[in-house]
């Protein structure tokens, strides 16, 4: 698989705050990666090293091969962003920015802009001084995703859409990728990386705690059990790959690890099983897990 | 009525406690400047200092730029009569434009900025923020006023009385808190803060050249004038209380207009009303280019304007200069014998001041940029093929061309005006002044290239820029006064260059300006080019 996105050993200071201090993950051709981590995690400072809006202290960060700060005039031609807090010129129109933006990136498509701007119902004639917050977001998602690009860098795309406006978002989004595009996405909203990603990185700390397709993350985790045995359930608390266990009579809640799965049900038929319920963890469990531990 | 102004003494207490730091700079550093120059002007006074001093300052050029004095013959001009002629109109002017500044930023920046919504969900009247900062500004100047009072009479000085000292003080407070009606009545009728405060600067201007004007023709017209009412209250002569009664009213006047004005208005709107906008953008907006000639039209047609007017309100003074003449004999035997005219010497003396001012312009435009960049208006145009040279050249292009045709304005305007009101007097004609405007240029470009060096290397001092040119202004306003050492004088990038037409064109000093200048803004670039963007900073 070509990599459209590489990043290796990204770091970056302000001052001497180290906000990033080992940034590696990359994005295939078609692919899109939801980019996750608890607030301040580095998410926004890796994306703005990407589109060379700062400049990395240390580490290699790629984009088409080539090298992110010093040919970003380069690879900004094939890439579309959008910021998680739109701000606009208050004099002018939404209608005048979206037009102004797609001619500084090149490659517009004015039917695709007025398309978008139906889907989104964007009022373009409005001074930008008087949109909302969810309407400022729109003109910087109808100008990103108007022109044509190879790789959309989106940091928190949605924050301040509407549900009916994040769908209309999450369906455009779609249709990009079915178009074979590389997608970064950003993102505190789970359910929609859930939807949309393909894989998953998760930053803390300026650092890549975990990353992978959402199964693969799934296996590394636990999936809640709900178990009722005809002999004494509480043989189970001591099985391997059993945390958090609760008994009421002859049932028990517990997590188990996913990878003891196996070893847990065999230890369980041998009490005779009377109800077993495993429901594997959502992205927000996974989420939770790494953002408090 | 009261609901409206429901706890504003809160938020009174709020701001005290907030800006006391702010408020002890402002009352230490005007209070200082205004009273504490008189050992210097002791200094002055040795010999024939006094009579030297009076004389200097019958020139109309001098008179337009530091006001009038009622004493009529030098040996009844004491130091107090100096010291109120030439100091009170500037710290004045000092004093009102601090107050402007103050009041807009506490009321409708505040607005803009959204903090007033979340003030107001509190249980606090409509109202109250604006008579909280305006009540702060009151109270900060009537603590001004006593401090200068208070430094004047400890210097002790014979000719410095008591009475005197308290009107000079009070004067300068007066201009304080005109200054702020002023700012507040803009804060309702402009529809963002930024236009406030520029309207309301430039009324100030306005009324400086005002009575730039009417000293030099008719000072009695100069008490029409709210900035005339700060010195024509004449302390150490005539001890006038009677202007500040004038600033009394026209101040409760104006604060009851601008409450009027803000009771009728929403929050973050304004007066002026809002047009529908386009749904497609004209082709001329599509560039880099187009876009921040837009982002910075307003601002710079206003300043524009401004450098016109000034032009030609300083050149309407030429008209009555020969008559001036004719009746100073002193003055015109004076100018008999150096071999300059009257004319050319104003000339030579306005015309750097009016480029000081000029300058301010092209520091705006390079300034901008920077906010741009901060405000994250920026962040998505960064993603795209245009360069940061682009952002950066377009920026100092577009501050060049504005310093160009602000010298135009302004020298234009002055010796357009000035040749017709002398009609066939007329010594010198107009390209006499656009020389003498153009003979500053490296000095526009070189405060252009200090801001272009600030955005490219540590873009949040660019505001010191405004500083540097502020204290060159000053040291070149005193120079004509205070008579002060080269060195000291040389700091000031101005002083380098001659002022014409009175002496000649220096050309090794015009290039020398003007390459140090384009070096900076290429120093400038290398800096801008790899720094990190600042975004909500
Ligand atoms: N220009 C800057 N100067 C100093 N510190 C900065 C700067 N930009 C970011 N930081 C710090 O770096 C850390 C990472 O910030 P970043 O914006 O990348 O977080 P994030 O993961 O995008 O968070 P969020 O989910 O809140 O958007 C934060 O602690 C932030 O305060
Ligand atoms: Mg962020």
């Amino acid at each position: 698989m070509t990599e459209i996105v590489k990043i290796k050993g990204l770091q970056k200071k302000f001052g001497k705050f180290q906000a990033l201090s080992d940034v590696t993950f990359r994005v295939g051709a078609g692919e899109v990666v939801g980019f996750i981590g608890p607030n301040g995690a580095g998410k926004s400072t890796t994306i703005r090293a990407l589109l060379g809006i700062i400049k990395r202290d240390a580490g290699k960060a790629e984009i088409f091969g080539k090298d992110v700060w010093k040919d970003s005039l380069e690879i900004h031609k094939r890439i579309s962003y959008v910021p998680g807090d739109v701000a606009l010129w208050g004099s002018l129109t939404g209608g005048e920015i979206i037009d102004l933006f797609m001619k500084l990136h090149g490659g517009g498509d004015k039917q695709k802009r007025d398309y978008l701007i139906k889907r989104f119902e964007l009022d373009p004639k409005k001074k930008s001084k008087g949109y909302s917050k969810g309407n400022r977001q729109k003109v910087g998602l109808i100008a990103a995703l108007s022109v044509d690009s190879d790789l959309y860098i989106f940091d928190e795309p949605t924050s301040g859409l509407d549900p009916l406006m994040e769908a209309v978002f999450q369906e455009e989004v779609e249709k990009i990728k079915e178009a074979g595009k590389s997608i970064l996405l950003s993102s505190h909203i789970l359910s929609e990386v859930e939807r949309l990603a393909d894989r998953v990185v998760i930053i803390r700390q300026g650092e890549i705690v975990e990353s992978g397709t959402l199964d693969e993350l799934r296996h590394l985790t636990r999936s809640a059990v709900t178990l009722a045995t005809e002999k004494d359930v509480s043989k189970m608390e001591t099985v391997e790959g059993v945390h958090d266990f609760m008994q009421k009579d002859n049932q028990a809640t517990f997590s188990a690890d996913n990878k003891y799965i196996n070893d847990i049900l065999m230890e369980a038929t041998k009490l005779g099983v009377k109800k077993f319920e495993a429901v594997p963890p959502t992205l927000e469990d996974l989420f939770m897990r790494h953002y408090e531990g | 009525m009261k609901e409206k102004f429901a706890r504003w003494d809160i938020l009174f207490l709020q701001y005290l406690k907030r800006d006391w730091k702010k408020i002890i700079f402002w009352i230490l550093g005007i209070g200082l400047f205004s009273g504490g120059f008189v050992p210097a002007f002791e200094e002055i006074a040795k010999g024939q200092g006094l009579i030297g001093m009076f004389e200097t300052l019958q020139n109309p050029a001098m008179v337009s730029m530091v006001g009038p004095t009622p004493v009529e013959t030098a040996a009844d001009y004491t130091i107090g009569a100096m010291y109120a002629h030439e100091m009170l109109l500037f710290c004045g002017l000092f004093a009102m434009i601090m107050a402007v500044l103050h009041v807009i930023g506490h009321t409708r920046k505040e607005e803009d900025l959204g903090l007033t919504e979340l003030v107001r969900s509190f249980q606090i009247g409509r109202q109250a923020n604006s008579l909280a900062a305006m009540a702060e500004v009151v109270v900060i100047n009537i603590i001004l006023a006593l401090f200068i009072s208070a430094l004047l009479i400890v210097f002790n000085v014979d000719t410095i009385s008591f009475q005197g000292s308290f009107l000079f003080g009070a004067s300068i407070g007066m201009a304080g808190v005109i200054g702020a009606v002023i700012g507040l009545v803009m804060a309702q009728i402009m529809p963002a803060s930024s236009s406030a405060t520029g309207s309301a600067l430039g009324i100030v201007g306005l009324l400086y050249i005002a009575r730039a004007g009417t000293d030099v023709s008719n000072v009695d017209f100069s008490m029409f004038n709210p900035l005339g009412w700060t010195y024509l209250t004449y302390p150490f002569t005539d001890n006038n209380w009677l202007p500040i009664i004038f600033a009394l009213i026209f101040s409760v006047v104006m604060v009851i207009l601008a409450f009027a004005l803000e009771g009728g208005r929403d929050i973050g709107a304004g007066y002026l009303p809002e047009r529908e906008g386009r749904e497609n953008a004209k082709r001329s907006l599509l560039s880099v280019r187009g876009l921040f000639i837009k982002l910075n039209r307003g601002v710079t047609i206003g300043w524009l304007i401004g450098f016109g007017v000034m032009g030609a309100a300083y050149g309407s003074i030429y008209g009555d200069m020969q008559t001036f003449l004719e009746s100073n004999e002193m003055m015109k035997q004076m100018f008999a014998q150096s071999g300059v005219s009257i004319e050319e010497s104003f000339t030579g003396t306005i015309m750097m001041v009016m480029m000081v001012l000029v300058s301010i312009l092209p520091i705006v435009v390079v300034n901008k940029l920077f906010a741009e960049e901060s405000r994250q208006h920026l962040s998505q145009l960064y993603a795209t093929k245009v360069t940061r040279g682009q952002f950066y050249w377009t920026t100092i292009g577009l501050a060049v061309i504005a310093g160009l045709i602000g010298t135009l304005l302004a020298a234009g305007g002055l010796g357009g005006t000035a040749i017709s009101v002398m009609e066939d007097s007329a010594a010198m004609d107009i390209s006499d002044f656009l020389a003498a405007g153009y003979n500053f240029l490296p000095s526009v470009l070189f405060f252009t290239a200090l801001a272009a060096l600030a955005l490219g290397w540590a873009p949040k001092l660019g505001k010191v820029v405004y500083a540097y040119l502020g204290y060159s202004f000053i040291l070149n306003y005193f120079d004509s006064i205070l008579d002060l050492p080269e060195w000291f004088l040389k700091t000031a990038v101005q002083s380098w260059i001659p002022q014409m037409p009175t002496d000649s064109f220096d050309a090794p000093v015009f290039i020398t300006i003007t390459v140090i200048s384009i070096v900076l803004m290429i120093v400038g670039y290398l800096g801008y080019n790899r720094r990190d963007m600042i975004e909500g900073a």
